[in-house]
């Protein structure tokens, strides 16, 4: 009852921040609150999992072009559009799962790299389809009933989009197939004779995983009503990697507050130190590997637990 | 627990947003002029972005000592995208909530796109001085948007004007996979293929490739009459040269614009002797003298063509505000809409821009001309227009 | 056939880059288990160096010749490999964390360097001067660039050290017996810190080789090091992680695909960029431990 409490009560908070947001501060917090999103799938998929991927920003790109090209070139409705990119994505997903996630460790990590690279030397050479490296633009969220969803109000949707990524991957988090999943981190021969499907598991992982990123990407594809390759490239994987990294593996908090700071940072640090600041990110990512494994979610705890009284946490 | 933790975070995230970002924008008293402009200091852009941006500067500073516009000076607020598209929208949006009346995009192509969907949502006058990609106007029915780079298409009608003697009849189209080389490119084949001339092939040399030799041979089989030189990546263009001296092919190379930047002379220094280039700078017509006197005197350097792209656009904008009488961004729409005839340092001699019958793109189709490298230096202007 | 015979020289002084990059992961790989993803930018980095050295970047007029550059690429990509490896590495490995630690706090080394290079140098491209020139070159039917037979010369001297290291020297043995099992081989009474410094630093240096022979073909500049990181995994699944000619074999095959498919598939020329990613997809949902086999535990 308190914790729905809570949780609406964070909706209404994050949701109320886009009204009194100014054109700027409306367009940081939105790519935001898509990084986010981006995070914590990621972070499942990664963190949880223990799957090092470098396809999650090529699912976004399938999602974001997905429904731009099957509403506007091809010109369905888009509810049909929506749900047409979501399922080539989860299918995408699936087809590049079956077979990679037979690799062991980092194997995964360069097929799906490749994937990644196949995915943005497809999207530059699509010709009139994906316009190219130019990208398309033009395009607009229908109006559905009369209504469009415009300015805050589609701050709204993003902050939905990430609460119920949250929603869906805690639960699952806690379910018996996140600790199988967590099992199969740990040690796949292990949780194999746990009698855990491991082949099974990993598949389902990376397939919904995906597909939320391509629900983000979808959501990205309608905040500045343009999409083109370089946001789908390989440099974003690695910032949201180092996201999951500095924020702490594994936990959704640390999702969030990695993505929160490393996507807020470069705002700060680009005026003082120029393009220094990645610098100042690779070695925040080798400092928390070294001393704090746990990140940032790590460090929060430990703050928190001195602020409360023992029994309460 | 998590559930908590996912409200603190929330709270963390707003509070950093109060904090650092200002909610409502305050309206400060105008007694400067604010000129937006959105440059590449640090990404793949960066080695045109930046020469562009100190000429803007330069072009400021000029006005502002001959007492600025409407008797205010100008304050440039310079941001840099890194020539990442969501980056260069954000960016136009803080320059909007800054109050600036105008904004210049210095920066790649598909940046200047994306900032656009915010010149036209929030109504504010935009222009971009040096891009050249045909698509700029057309992708996007934006009224506020201005450009007046050599759009590749007139470059190409330029190039073929100039070999018009010469009857090629069958010509290949070398590009790299950036995204400035693929618009080049595309708009040369449509400019090609509407004057009856066929494009054997088109060979891309993608970036971080170690060698050119197998795309270089495939254009020496075809045995065509030119190359037309679409790249823009500096690394992967060297490789073409070096590949066209190693196979010993003589097929005559033409360039777009961006080989007039110097830094390829130096680079590829012997491999470029008789390269034809376009550029739409002619240091001989007496605005471009002007402009490099003052360039050179501020900076102690010879200016290549790239500053003088900036000089003309922040010029350009104040032409547009003194005519309109007022920072009423809708004004200075109009005053640059209704834009006839302005000279600049850029274009060929005797020839200026326009925005004429509701056209977008201001470069005068007869404003570029024609180069030949020779001694590892820009020879003189061999040839302007497409006539 | 004229075509075919440049191809070749062409494709062969790319494959040795590839190839080298490909050992450069390998070094490192078979006593660590550690993919090192940074050897891109140390690749630049040598490079960078190399440029630095050869030209007036650091002393005004003052051109060293080519050996002095060659030695102090060496040395000073050997450093920075050992230094890595002391300060990132080694503490995870005594932790005991999980292999994918090292991994990602490489992948965090990387940016670093990437970074600092583009700081110190800027986003333009640095030219590069070829030891031996430039000039279209005829060895008997062969033609190429003077810097294309240069880089396959300098290549199989190195490859042919590094193998007789492995097979020929007490150190070798070593590294081949940590690589088979590190337990056993520390009962054995071998350093295994020792070992896996070594490792880094030779690892680097050879990147950094890469680096260098290949910068005068394309200059040295901040972006090169993605790219060369890339090739040089695909050459390494192609030819195994288990034995030195794995990598020689693998950089060639994947040189060879790509510029004869560049050459003569009937494809948009745009697309021929999938085709090294495909390849590599191939091979690892195929045939995952390459070409040439590791060598049994015996």
């Amino acid at each position: 009852m308190i914790r729905t409490f809570i949780w609406i009560a964070a909706i209404i908070a994050a949701s109320a921040i886009a009204f009194v947001l100014g054109g700027y501060a409306t367009d940081v917090y939105r790519k935001m609150l898509i990084w986010i999103a981006l995070a914590l799938s990621y972070n499942f998929l990664f963190g949880t999992a223990g799957q090092v991927a470098f396809s999650h920003f090529a699912f976004a790109g399938v999602g974001a072009y997905g429904v731009v090209i099957l509403s506007t070139k091809l010109g369905l409705p888009f509810g049909i559009a929506f749900i047409g990119a979501m399922a080539l994505c989860a299918l995408i997903a699936f087809i590049v799962a079956v077979p990679s996630t037979r690799l062991e460790g980092f194997y995964l990590a360069l097929a799906t790299l490749a994937f990644a690279q196949l995915f943005t030397v497809l999207i530059n050479e699509g010709g009139d389809l994906t316009g190219g490296t130019g990208g398309i633009a033009g395009y607009s969220l229908p109006s559905i009933f009369g209504l469009q969803l415009r300015g805050p109000w589609y701050t709204v949707v993003l902050v939905l989009l990430v609460a119920g990524t949250l929603l869906l991957l805690n639960r699952l988090d806690n379910s018996s197939f996140g600790r199988a999943c967590r099992a199969i981190r740990e040690n796949p021969a292990v949780a194999a004779a746990m009698g855990i499907n491991v082949r099974r598991t990993k598949v389902i992982t990376f397939t919904l995983t995906s597909t939320l990123a391509g629900l983000a990407g979808i959501a990205y594809a309608y905040t500045d009503n343009v999409i083109n390759p370089p946001v789908f490239g390989l440099e974003n994987v690695f910032l949201l990697l180092f996201m999951i990294i500095v924020g702490g593996m594994g936990r959704p908090l640390g999702a969030v507050v990695g993505a929160i700071l490393l996507y807020l940072a470069p705002f700060f640090l680009e005026p003082i130190v120029g393009h220094g600041y990645l610098v100042i990110f690779g070695i925040l990512v080798v400092l928390a590997i070294l001393y704090q494994p746990a990140g940032l979610a790590g460090l929060i705890d430990r703050g928190l637990g001195l602020l409360r009284p023992r029994s309460q946490s | 627990m998590i559930h908590t933790r996912f409200a603190s975070a929330m709270a963390i995230a707003a509070g950093l947003l109060a904090g650092s970002l200002p909610l409502v924008q305050t309206a400060a008293a105008q007694d400067v002029i604010k000129i937006g402009v959105i440059t590449d200091r640090v990404g793949s852009g960066k080695f045109y972005a930046e020469p562009v941006t100190r000429g803007i500067e330069l072009g400021t500073k000029i006005i502002n000592e001959k007492g600025g516009v409407l008797g205010k000076k100008i304050q440039l607020i310079i941001e840099d995208d890194q020539n990442r598209p969501d980056v260069s929208a954000a960016k136009a949006r803080k320059l909007v909530d800054d109050g600036v009346v105008a904004i210049l995009s210095n920066t790649g192509s598909p940046a200047t796109q994306q900032a656009q969907t915010v010149s036209l949502e929030t109504k504010t006058p935009h222009l971009t001085p040096a891009n050249s990609a045909d698509t700029l106007t057309t992708q996007l029915d934006n009224p506020w948007f201005f450009q007046t780079g050599p759009l590749a298409s007139i470059q190409l009608a330029t190039l073929m004007s100039y070999t018009k003697s010469r009857g090629f009849k069958k010509v290949a189209i070398v590009r790299d996979n950036s995204s400035l080389s693929q618009s080049f490119a595309e708009s040369f084949r449509k400019g090609l293929e509407g004057v009856g001339i066929q494009v054997a092939l088109e060979e891309v040399i993608p970036q971080g490739a170690t060698s050119a030799v197998a795309n270089l041979q495939k254009v020496r089989a075809e045995k065509v009459d030119a190359i037309l030189q679409a790249g823009i990546l500096g690394p992967e263009m060297l490789q073409f040269f070096r590949a066209y001296q190693q196979l010993g092919m003589k097929e005559p190379i033409l360039g777009s614009y961006n080989l007039s930047i110097p830094a390829y002379l130096t680079m590829a220094k012997d491999l470029m002797d008789g390269v034809v280039f376009v550029d739409a700078y002619d240091d001989t017509k007496p605005e471009a003298k002007v402009f490099h006197d003052i360039y050179l005197k501020e900076y102690k350097e010879e200016p290549s063509s790239l500053p003088a792209y900036g000089w003309d656009g922040i010029h350009l904008i104040a032409a547009a505000i003194t005519k309109a009488g007022s920072l009423d961004k809708e004004k200075i729409r109009a005053a640059l809409a209704s834009t006839q005839n302005f000279t600049g340092a850029i274009g060929a001699k005797g020839t200026s821009w326009s925005f004429r019958d509701g056209k977008r793109t201001g470069f005068d189709p007869q404003g570029a001309v024609v180069r030949v490298i020779k001694n590892n230096q820009h020879g003189p202007v061999v040839h302007a227009g497409q006539k | 056939m004229e075509d075919f015979l440049e191809l070749t020289v062409s494709a062969t002084a790319s494959g040795c880059i590839y190839a080298l990059m490909a050992l450069s992961y390998l070094i490192v790989l078979r006593p660590t288990s550690i993919i090192n993803f940074a050897i891109g930018e140390w690749a630049a980095t040598g490079a960078f160096v190399g440029v630095g050295v050869l030209t007036t970047l650091l002393w005004p007029r003052l051109d060293a010749p080519y050996p002095v550059a060659v030695a102090i690429v060496l040395v000073v990509l050997g450093l920075l490999g050992w230094a890595v490896e002391r300060l990132t590495v080694r503490p995870l490995v005594k932790r005991g964390a999980p292999v994918t630690s090292p991994i990602l706090a490489l992948l965090g080394v990387l940016v670093i360097f990437r970074e600092t290079l583009t700081l110190l140098f800027g986003a333009d491209p640095f030219p590069s001067p070829p030891p031996l020139g430039y000039r279209r070159l005829e060895i008997g039917p062969f033609a190429g660039a003077p810097q294309q037979f240069f880089i396959i010369a300098v290549t199989l001297t190195i490859f042919a050290g590094v193998w007789y290291f492995f097979e020929r020297t007490v150190w070798g043995r070593a590294f081949e017996a940590v690589a088979i099992n590190r337990r056993a081989a520390a009962l054995m009474g071998i350093n295994l810190g020792r070992v896996t410094a070594l490792a880094f630093a030779a690892g680097a240096a050879v990147a950094g080789m890469a680096g260098l022979l290949i910068s005068p073909l394309t200059s040295a500049h901040y972006m090169m090091g993605l790219p060369l990181a890339i090739q040089g995994f695909t050459a390494l699944v192609i030819g195994g992680v288990g034995r030195v000619e794995g990598a020689l074999l693998g950089g060639l095959i994947l040189a060879f695909a790509e510029q004869l498919g560049a050459r003569y598939l009937p494809i948009p020329s745009g697309l021929t960029l999938a085709f090294p990613f495909s390849l590599l997809i191939l091979f690892l949902l195929l045939r995952p431990t390459g070409l040439i086999a590791p060598r049994e535990v015996r």
